[in-house]
């Protein structure tokens, strides 16, 4: 009995290792530990006929025979489970270099993006972003404006005359006496939007492009703050410290009154076709606010004064992505706009 | 306006900046440089050279020259005037070859010197030596002079730069010489506000001639025409002073008077350039005993003016109003050197000063020309000096800096104000004449003066201290943004198109004209009116990109502008977008859109509308409705408005947005679970799915919690013409679990109620 059990498990051990699949590991632990007609069940019946202490001798044995099987059992079987997670993974192969299904994202214009930057930048220094009305009257796009009828800015050339007596804004500066009219003091506010001049298009001239216009009325606001916001609005624009400087500029609507020029950003100052050889570029007018401009919106300018700034998002744009044809800008061509997504 | 940096000179005569540096100063503290142009340049190097011989030789002329050192040299001249023993110039401009002559350098033409007009042959030189040299001349923007009637001459410049650079400025006009006497001639102004001022000298035995080179140089630099000495006085003066003068020959004119006065309604004028202008009574002109003479500030008459033969002259020198000088010449679309100082105000004192210079000019240019009488000077009132009350502490605030007072004080006197101490902190501050017109009325106008001169770039950049307050926010604003946001993020490229259409597109998109703005001085005659509508530029945008993809997605927001005359016009932000393919059945574009519109306002609706327009494909239009109202339209291009499938989406943002339901609180979630069941209605083909919905939720009743359009179906098992819809129906109750025969119910009233209606269910 001693060596049928010996052999039993011999001969098992050998059939487990030398089994294919798992299919034929199943019918042999059937054959050899199946509870009824296993050959190690036949075994133990046997054992009834002998004497107690061989029956406990031979039960310890057929123990430990159970147990090398059961292992020898257990480890074919993980073997096979690797196998064949190992063939699965194997066969997931898959080419993640092929583009993605559906649809791609599209592209923010980039006016609407740069707009976007300096609303927030602007926001977050206490600025309300207003909007005005494109078609104007003469009264918020000039008068109150401190540009009297006779001006040059009202020259047929300039501005688009519409029927009933309108204008199509020549800035956003009327946004700013909108806001005056509309907001108690003090007053911060930013004025993005479409704007529109009578001129003939080429690759450096638009008829309708797109200004910011900034205004803050406090009780003391000095040309020194005006500094501070436009250094801070450049830089942050630029995305690299702006060095600007402000020079007499003649605006009626701001007193003094400045053309603001940036430091060139493509020759640091030294000189180069883009600033025309003078280290500096012209990028916006702005000033304090003419006292004659907040007494036309009731503002005492003995309590109350202000800067006003008009920053051109259009050439700003260009600048940034060195675009070379304004055109391009209102083409909607996607070949050009899906440039910026 | 350019000037000439030896003029500046003259006047400051303690000026030792080059040029280059000058107008970077004059950038920083005072007006525009545009750049520094060279006048004059052949004058570098030249010399008086006399002709030794002169030898034919074919068209040329051998030339054997002496220039005063060295031994005489040969030069090729091609000039009929070269001749042998003349005087004129030599230029070193190197040694070439011409037309077979080795020539050194060359002989000069008066043009190219740069000294006058005369280009017919060489100049012929009286002097032993060349008292010119090059000169820089300064080019200034003129939009930045706008509102400096003085800096419309040298002595205006002169003083800027002598305020700059702390020099001592020299004023070349002497007052004394203004003549005394009997009257010479009669001068009656009937209109003061068009003329405040009008002041004539006259001279009597003059000699018309070429002006002396000096003169001639000074004007040819600046681009101003030399005619002759008395022409040349006044374009001299008016450059140097900013006061336009003009003369008449006085033979010429007819009665002893001149005459200021509105023009008669169809005046006519012959102008010196030549032209015939037809005046109106809106014009102002300066006439004789029967006629204009003179259209006034603007340009002279023909008839009157300065010839070789004449002999006794008027100078005029007179005040024009400015908005007045504005109109005449927009009108008559006539802009002169003139016209162009007197729209910007010119001060009425001037008008003497000039004669003064004039007169001064006339005994160097026109020695033997005797003055005729005294000074004729016709005014009503001239303006009170100004004074404005200058706040040392609210200049330091406005400016950012504390500027000391004896600081303040020099800058401003060196601008000729004068300066009076008024007070603690408190300066009481003169205009002089020439700022007062329209440039300088307020403290605010003195803060400019001290900071350009004290120079921005000393002013520190400081944050201000302001109250921290939260800004007011606007909805419209951050919900636009987020629609781009959205838009982008689904794959639409977003497009900005002008406001601009034609009366063509009008006409193609069914838009009324009446209902738009139209733009009184178009650019081009198909951008004559503003845009009704978003969609003809998406039709734009859609025709030129399918030509280089079969297939995108674009969208823009922007406005609508309707006329609502005499009220200030309807201006209304739409969000048109689009979706294009080149192949298809046109399905997925169209509900694309309708998820971008859903997912704007899950509230809004997509209805079926009977009334389409030409452009929209009349099985694929549908009306979006939020509650009762229209908010925008849903439909197919026409296959006749472009090739492929466009599906387009028109939204009206502003009525969306105010019909945009408020944020609700939370609805419990149900305690008691709740049950489903499908059910099919077999309908025909073009019964709407919405309008079923709607029946099947009122046959529910108060049980349904919600219904779900499962799928659609067509084909076999279903008769055709008819197409099966299934949906889901959820019905529940927030007190209990229902039994399955109260759900037995609903489903038996919707069975039942899906049948009145004559459609088949299946479930
Ligand atoms: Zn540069």
């Amino acid at each position: 009995m001693e060596e049928n059990l010996a052999e039993l498990e011999r001969d098992s051990v050998s059939a487990i290792a030398a089994a294919t699949s798992p299919d034929e590991l199943e019918a042999i632990r059937v054959r050899v530990l199946g509870r009824k007609g296993g050959a190690l069940a036949e075994i133990s019946k046997g054992m009834g006929k002998l004497a107690p202490e061989d029956r406990a001798r031979l039960g310890k044995l057929l123990n430990q025979a159970k147990a090398a099987i059961e292992s020898a059992l257990e480890s074919r079987t993980a073997e096979f489970e690797s196998a064949a997670l190992t063939a699965r993974l194997d066969a997931e192969w898959l080419d993640l270099t092929l583009p993605p299904a559906g649809v791609k994202p599209g592209a923010l214009h980039p006016l609407t993006q740069i707009q976007q930057e300096i609303e927030d930048l602007f926001r977050s220094m206490g600025f309300a972003v207003l909007d005005g009305p494109e078609v104007e009257d003469e009264f918020h796009n000039f008068d109150a404006l401190n540009i009297p009828p006779d001006h040059p800015a009202r020259d047929m050339q300039d501005t688009f005359w519409l029927t009933g007596g309108w204008l199509l804004r020549t800035h956003t500066s009327p946004v700013q006496v909108r806001g005056m009219e509309r907001y108690p003091l003090p007053l911060r506010m930013i004025a993005p939007g479409r704007v529109f001049r009578n001129e003939s298009v080429d690759a450096s001239h638009e008829h309708t492009f797109y200004q910011l216009e900034g205004m803050m009325i406090d009780r003391d606001v000095s040309v020194g703050n005006l500094i501070y916001f436009m250094q801070t609005l450049l830089t942050e624009v630029f995305h690299q410290p702006a060095t600007v400087r402000l020079r007499p500029g003649f605006f009626p609507f701001v007193e003094p009154g400045f053309e603001l020029d940036i430091r060139c950003l493509i020759c640091g100052g030294s000189g180069c076709a883009v600033c025309k050889h003078s280290g500096w570029v012209e990028l916006l007018p702005c000033g304090l606010v003419n006292p004659n401009v907040l007494r036309m919106s009731n503002i005492d300018p003995d309590k109350w004064n202000g800067f006003a700034f008009g920053l051109g998002l259009t050439r700003l744009v260009m600048m940034r992505y060195a675009i070379n044809d304004i055109r391009l800008l209102q083409s909607g061509d996607l070949r050009f706009l899906n440039q910026f997504s | 306006m350019k000037f000439s940096m030896q003029w500046i000179q003259e006047l400051v005569p303690g000026l030792d900046v080059p040029a280059a540096e000058l107008e970077q100063l004059i950038t920083v503290r005072t007006a525009e440089s545009e750049g520094v142009e060279r006048a004059g340049a052949l004058l570098e190097g030249a010399r008086v050279a006399r002709v030794l011989s002169a030898e034919p030789v074919g068209k040329l002329t051998r030339a054997l020259v002496d220039i005063g050192e060295g031994e005489p040299i040969t030069v090729a001249c091609g000039a009929p005037n070269c001749r042998a023993g003349m005087r004129t110039v030599w230029v070193p401009v190197g040694v070439k070859n011409v037309g077979g002559i080795e020539s050194n350098g060359m002989l000069a033409s008066a043009a190219e010197l740069g000294l006058g007009r005369e280009d017919e042959g060489i100049i012929e030189w009286s002097s032993d030596t060349i008292d010119f040299a090059p000169d820089s001349i300064l080019e200034i923007d003129n939009k930045s002079l706008t509102h400096r009637p003085d800096l419309w001459g040298h002595l205006g410049m002169a003083r800027e730069v002598a305020a700059i650079t702390r020099e001592n400025l020299k004023d070349p006009v002497d007052l004394a010489l203004l003549p005394k006497g009997s009257d010479s001639f009669n001068v009656r102004v009937d209109d003061y506000v068009l003329c405040p001022r009008f002041s004539v000298v006259t001279f009597e035995d003059v000699r018309i001639a070429p002006s002396p080179l000096w003169l001639q140089y000074r004007l040819e630099s600046l681009g101003l025409n030399p005619i002759n000495n008395v022409v040349d006085i006044t374009n001299f003066v008016m450059t140097e002073l900013a006061q336009p003068m003009h003369a008449f020959d006085r033979d010429k004119l007819r009665g002893d008077r001149l005459i200021v006065r509105p023009a008669f309604e169809g005046e006519g004028l012959l102008a010196l350039n030549g032209e015939e202008y037809v005046l109106s009574a809106a014009d102002g002109v300066v006439a004789d005993g029967e006629r204009a003479v003179s259209l006034a500030g603007i340009i002279g008459g023909k008839g009157t003016s300065i010839t070789e033969e004449t002999t006794n002259i008027v100078f005029e020198s007179a005040n024009w109003n400015a908005s007045q000088i504005r109109k005449t010449s927009a009108r008559l679309k006539l802009r002169t050197d003139a016209s162009m100082r007197f729209e910007k105000a010119q001060d009425p004192a001037n008008t003497v000063r000039a004669l003064a210079r004039a007169i001064a000019l006339m005994r160097v240019v026109c020695p033997e020309a005797r003055i005729g009488g005294r000074l004729t000077d016709d005014y009503r009132a001239l303006p009170e000096p100004q004074t404005i009350p200058l706040k040392l502490d609210v200049l330091d605030r406005k400016l950012g800096r504390i500027v000391p007072p004896d600081e303040v004080r020099e800058i401003l006197e060196r601008l000729a104000f004068k300066v009076r101490d008024a007070g603690l902190h408190l300066f009481e501050v003169t205009v002089p004449t020439w700022r007062a017109t329209k440039d300088i009325a307020e403290p605010d106008d003195l803060v400019e003066e001290v900071g350009r001169m004290i120079g921005y770039d000393t002013i520190p950049p400081e944050p201000p201290r302001v109250a921290c307050t939260v800004p007011p926010d606007d909805p419209k604003r951050v919900w636009y943004r987020e629609i781009r946001a959205l838009a982008a993020a689904r794959g639409y490229t977003e497009v900005y198109n002008y406001s601009f259409l034609s009366d063509e597109q009008f006409q193609r998109f069914a838009l009324s004209p009446d209902d738009a703005l139209r733009v009184l001085n178009p650019i081009a005659s198909d951008q004559n009116l503003l845009r009704t509508s978003l969609i003809p530029g998406i039709f734009a945008n859609l025709e030129l990109n399918r030509k280089h993809f079969d297939a995108f997605r674009l969208f823009e927001i922007g406005r609508e502008i309707h006329n609502l005359t005499p009220a200030m016009p309807r201006e209304i932000p739409h969000l048109a977008a689009a979706v294009y393919a080149a192949d298809g059945d046109g399905r997925s574009g169209l509900f694309e859109l309708k998820l971008l519109l859903l997912a704007i306002a899950a509230e809004a609706r997509v209805e079926p509308t009977a009334e389409v327009l030409p452009y929209e494909h009349p099985a694929r239009t549908a009306t979006i409705y939020i509650g009762d109202s229209v908010v925008g339209r849903l439909f197919e291009a026409h296959p006749s408005m472009i090739e492929g499938r466009a599906a387009i989406l028109n939204l009206d943002l502003e009525r969306t947005l105010d019909l945009r339901p408020q944020q609700q609180p939370f609805q419990p979630i149900p305690k008691f679970p709740s049950s489903a069941f499908d059910i099919s209605v077999i309908a025909p083909l073009r019964e709407y799915s919405a309008a079923l919905e709607t029946r099947i939720r009122e046959f529910a009743g108060s049980l349904l919690e919600r219904i779900e359009f499962l799928r659609e179906y067509s084909g076999p098992q279903v008769s055709e013409g008819m197409r099966s819809m299934t949906y889901r129906i959820t019905v529940g109750s927030p007190e209990r679990t229902l039994s399955s025969d109260e759900i037995n119910a609903v489903r038996d009233r919707i069975i039942e109620g899906v049948r009145g209606l004559g459609h088949e269910t299946r479930t």
